[in-house]
């Protein structure tokens, strides 16, 4: 049982995001507790060759150095961030300008090459946040109430199949494309089916966590010209098990639900905004919910902007 | 008896289910304020009390109620009226999956839409659907009666062993052991005495658009027909 919620304001302009989703996912708090993510879509505000890196460290003498000077070898570092957090591991962040999104994956690689260093993401159009423990602790350690954008998704995790981690909390990014982002409650169980193939055409998977094998999957139709809509209903038809998860890219969000609806998700809309999230008591902190739809299985549904 | 008002805003629903079980033996009539779709609230209450509660409420509205009548004033979430045994659960507004999930008796109303596997394993009572209701609605039902004024989802009625399903829209398709038969005079009556309880006003023809959704067997899996009876 994880929460999943998403986000958009339809008239693709700014808006206080960050704190609508922190709402949401405070919400969805008791649906889990183990870790709790944000991916807050259009407010980064970056160059067109600029991307931002979110870099777990141990708090060991000199690692932090390392980690600069690999960045460093390959970019110069434009900017830089340190974020406390817990367990004797700071978040480093970093701005940096690459020749080509192709550029990021093995920098991401490079580094996370280095012991007790793991890259949580890298991206150029979305902020993401995602720590172990309640969603109110993260939201106060990463300022989440204060971050603007134009649409966002979120999460909150009871762990089942992987560790509880940064890494392993949702949003799982891919980089077969760029910015593509996933939040799931449930499981794919037919796993190995579903990851072979994609691993077969060259895609990295860094975990066994089915999540990351949705956002590859997704990230994948994506690069073959499927719309977020067909993406999503491809993937109720591809993968077996009890799931309902909710994909974040550069341009709207979408939900998708298992055959047999094993999982929840509930949508609402008005003129202003859309929003999806397993329970009604996340929509009722961005709109009224006198009218809300449930997501029927197998059913998939996207809003872009 | 005065009503009593439980203000829900800060409270867990542990504390709200025990005001309201505390309370109970001295008053009949609560209203919950500030429900905020709030998981579980008023479960288990076996006092023939009168709920109101103000708004929306999550998962597991009324479950395992024996008598008491409740109002939702918004939507439900998943499994509204969960084995309850006796008394009404009445939601104005849409709700989830489960709806009626393995009633023992009483009465689940829903105004609009319900999810999927409406009134599933359920024995008897009943359960109204004033708009349309999801996949697999009646799945493995023993018993009591289904009533959807609107459109029914795929597989209608699977592995139904007893009881009926009404539908006065479309159904989509059926399950295994499900078939369709029309609604003979005494369906008739017995709707048209239902339903006007509960706000729904038919016409006095529209009662003859109904179908309903029987077992095609009641030994369905492993018995013979010989068995049937």
């Amino acid at each position: 049982m994880c929460g999943i919620a998403g986000v958009v304001f339809k008239d693709s302009k700014i808006h206080p995001v960050g704190n609508f989703m922190t709402k949401m996912l405070e919400a969805l708090q008791h649906r889990g507790p183990d870790s709790a993510g944000f991916a807050i879509y259009g407010g980064l505000g970056l160059l067109e060759n600029e991307y931002l890196l979110n870099i777990e460290i141990k708090e060991t003498p000199g690692l932090l150095e390392q980690v600069k000077n690999t960045v460093n070898s390959t970019t110069p570092i434009k900017k830089e961030e340190i974020i406390p957090s817990v367990e004797d591991y700071i978040i480093y962040r970093c701005k940096i300008a690459l020749n080509s999104f192709n550029e990021l994956k093995p920098l991401i690689m490079d580094i996370d090459d280095i012991n007790n260093v793991i890259v949580l993401n890298g991206s150029h159009s979305f902020e993401m946040i995602k720590d172990v423990g309640l969603v109110k602790d993260i939201a106060e350690r990463y300022n989440t109430q204060d971050k603007k954008g134009t649409h966002a998704i979120g999460h909150t995790r009871f762990s089942t199949e992987s560790l509880v981690d940064r890494y392993h909390a949702h949003p799982f990014q891919s980089y077969i494309i760029p910015d593509i982002t996933v939040v799931h409650n449930g499981q794919i169980t037919n796993y190995w089916k579903i990851r072979d193939p994609l691993e077969r055409k060259g895609h990295i998977f860094e975990t066994t966590n089915d999540t990351e094998c949705i956002v590859h999957y997704i990230a994948d139709k994506l690069n073959e010209g499927y719309k977020l809509e067909e993406a999503l209903e491809q993937s109720v038809k591809d993968m077996d098990g009890p799931f309902s998860y909710i994909v974040g890219t550069p341009n709207g969000v979408g939900i998708a639900k298992d055959q047999l609806g094993l999982r929840p998700g509930v949508m609402a809309e008005n003129d202003e905004v859309f929003a999806i999230a397993s329970e009604e008591i996340a929509l009722r902190e961005v709109m009224d919910t006198h009218d809300i739809d449930q997501i029927s299985p197998g059913e998939a549904r996207a809003y872009t902007i | 008896m005065e009503e009593v008002i439980i203000d829900a805003q800060g409270k867990t629903p542990r504390e709200v289910n025990q005001i309201l079980k505390i309370s109970c033996k001295d008053n009949d009539k609560f209203v919950v304020k500030n429900p905020n779709a709030m998981h579980y609230i008023a479960a288990g209450l076996t006092e023939p009390v009168d709920v109101v509660i103000d708004g929306s409420a999550g998962y597991f509205a009324g479950t395992m109620i024996h008598g008491a009548r409740i109002h939702i004033n918004g939507n439900a979430g998943w499994f509204p009226g969960d084995n309850m045994t006796e008394g009404e659960v009445i939601v104005d507004g849409s709700a989830g999956d489960g709806v009626g999930q393995g009633i023992y008796g009483g009465t689940v109303v829903i105004k609009k839409d319900a999810g999927s596997r409406t009134g599933e394993i359920m024995k008897n009572g009943t359960i109204i659907i004033g708009g349309n209701s999801g996949f697999m609605t009646g799945l493995f039902m023993m018993g009591g009666r289904i009533i959807i004024l609107g459109d029914i989802s795929d597989d209608a009625g699977e592995s139904i062993i007893r009881g009926v399903i009404y539908i006065k829209g479309a159904i989509k398709s059926l399950g295994k052991n499900a078939k369709v038969e029309e609604v003979n005079d005494a369906d008739k009556k017995e709707l048209e005495e239902l339903l006007p309880q509960y706000g729904f006003n038919l016409e006095h023809g529209e009662y003859a658009d109904f179908k309903k959704i029987v077992p095609l067997s009641k030994r369905p899996f492993y018995g013979k027909e010989s068995e049937e009876g």
